[in-house]
């Protein structure tokens, strides 16, 4: 019984891997931003990044 | 409990008798085949194959001393047979003056004789008396006993005296009588030995739940919850180990299978590399669009890695990857930040001249990347490269594989080894001893001291 749960489950595990492989999955986390407008390749600074106000490092030792 | 030899087929029935100590009604069911009963008024033993049932024991007990949990009479079906509890004894080993306690029910079946069940801590053992000797193995650490093909490993020795009786026993049962009890296992099953004098009568148990026995002798309510792990208790995680990591090594193949697939059919194609230079100390739009390159293939990942002359400052850079035929854009910042010194501590550094980001899931298509970086003003010119690579094999998932597939392993090895600890810190071979908590003790003690302070009169 645990020997064929942990089958299965190891069967998911690598499924999942797989799949992740396949599709290019990341850890990573971005933000996915829909119809922006062409006119930022002429005017990049039109574009606002929800980023641009992240608190940086600033520090050192 | 002794050996009675094969029992001849007869009908069910039951004989009415009296004590000759105190008058009551005295029920015998095995008939013939009881060698004592037990008056369950004055707890007088009395020979049962006598007619005049004469008293061969008396002990003081109050009546309501130790009551069976299968009521004496009780009819049940072990093992597809019917079997009638006709006999009820407890035995006591001590352990530095503390007494510990099992039950045994005698069960008669007309045509098949006597099995019993045993019953310590809620933890129950069907048991039969052997028909063939098993072979003995005294050079073996811990010695084995063999038996069928199976090998059963001493678990402990122990003297075990009787305290109570009521009913029917197909042997001479006393109150106060002790016997050397060696027990060897092989967990669902124990064989046991009992050496009475110069007698020796071979048994085998088998591990039966409490919820099993109720529902075989068909009892009201719920059963005692079992307390600790019992000598031949099976494992709840009753498949081997080995088998389990045997299981994990496959998974392993499997896995690197899936690594060499991925690394031979991933693209991995660089789509582009520039440098830039940013001047902190120029003021206006700082945001940039890159030139368009193509990604090609099926869905997949994007690797984007920043490298940049940072040196105790910082760069932070707004990325947008957008697509530019649908305007899909991915929108992350990355840092890139490297800072060292010394103090009086030595020499110290902490950050990165690079960076790396995965982008998850980038169809393919045409992309451009908005750049705008960030820095300190003040700090000159930070020259950085970007470069992008497509369809990378993400090693990190590796690692989460195996990581997800080695903790059950782990863990059901972790829980097992505990369990047979458990097991065998009780046994002969216990690293504890009785000086520890028993409050989950469940296997029998190693050693007796004294036995009863039963009164007893022959």
């Amino acid at each position: 019984m645990i020997r064929s749960l942990y089958i299965l489950y190891g069967v998911i595990v690598l499924g999942t891997l797989a799949v992740a492989e396949y599709r290019g999955w990341s850890l990573n986390s971005v933000n996915e931003v829909k119809n922006v407008p062409r006119s930022v390749r002429d005017n990049p600074g039109s574009y606002r990044s929800i980023y641009s106000s992240y608190h940086h490092y600033t520090g050192g030792k | 409990m002794s050996t009675s030899g094969p029992t001849p087929p007869g009908a069910p029935q039951v004989r009415s008798l009296n004590c000759p100590g105190c008058g009551a009604a005295i029920t015998l069911r095995s008939l013939s085949q009881a060698v004592t009963v037990v008056c369950d008024h004055c707890h007088s033993i009395l020979d049962a194959q006598d007619p005049g049932l004469t008293i061969l024991q008396k002990f003081k007990a109050a009546v309501d001393e130790d009551l069976p949990l299968i009521p004496l009479g009780t009819r049940g079906k072990i093992r597809g047979t019917d079997y009638e509890a006709v006999g009820f004894q407890r035995r006591t080993i001590r352990v530095d003056g503390i007494p510990y306690s099992w039950h045994e029910y005698v069960l008669f079946n007309p045509y098949k004789g006597f099995r019993y069940l045993t019953e310590y801590n809620g933890h129950w053992n069907d048991t039969s008396i052997l028909r063939s000797l098993p072979t003995i193995n005294s050079d073996a650490s811990p010695p084995t006993v063999s038996y069928l093909g199976e090998t059963y490993k001493h678990f402990q020795t122990a003297t075990a005296g009787t305290g109570f009786v009521l009913g029917e026993f197909p042997w001479q049962v006393r109150v106060g009588e002790s016997s050397d009890v060696s027990e060897y296992i092989s967990p669902p099953r124990v064989i046991s030995s009992e050496r009475t004098g110069k007698e020796i009568t071979w048994s085998m148990g088998e591990y039966i739940s409490g919820r099993d026995v109720w529902k075989a002798f068909g009892l009201q309510g719920n059963p005692p919850e079992s307390v600790g792990v019992y000598e031949n208790q099976p494992s709840p995680l009753s498949t081997d180990t080995t088998t389990i990591w045997i299981v994990f090594a496959g998974l392993m193949i499997v896995l690197l299978l899936i690594l060499i697939g991925v690394a031979s059919s991933a693209r991995n194609e660089q789509v582009f590399e520039e440098n830039y230079a940013f001047n902190t100390n120029a003021r206006g739009e700082a945001s940039f669009v890159t030139d368009v390159f193509e990604l090609k293939g099926r869905t997949s990942d994007l690797v984007l890695k920043t490298t940049s002359g940072v040196n105790n400052n910082w760069l932070y850079l707004n990325y947008a990857l957008i697509n530019q035929d649908t305007g899909q854009a991915y929108d992350f910042g990355r840092e890139v930040s490297y800072y060292h010194g010394y103090d009086e501590d030595g020499s110290w550094s902490e950050g990165s001249v690079e960076d790396s980001v995965a982008v998850p899931n980038v169809p393919p298509g045409k992309y451009y990347l908005r750049v705008e970086p960030e820095s300190d003003v003040g700090h000159g010119t930070i020259y950085y490269s970007i470069a992008a690579r497509r369809d990378v094999p993400q090693m990190s998932f590796f690692g989460l594989a195996i990581l997800a597939l080695l903790l059950p392993a782990g863990l059901i090895t972790w829980r097992s080894i505990n369990f047979e600890h458990l097991r065998w810190a009780e046994s002969d071979y216990g690293s504890t001893g009785s000086d520890d908590d028993d409050s989950d003790d469940a296997g029998r003690p190693m050693s007796l001291g004294n036995l009863f302070d039963q009164g007893i009169d022959e």
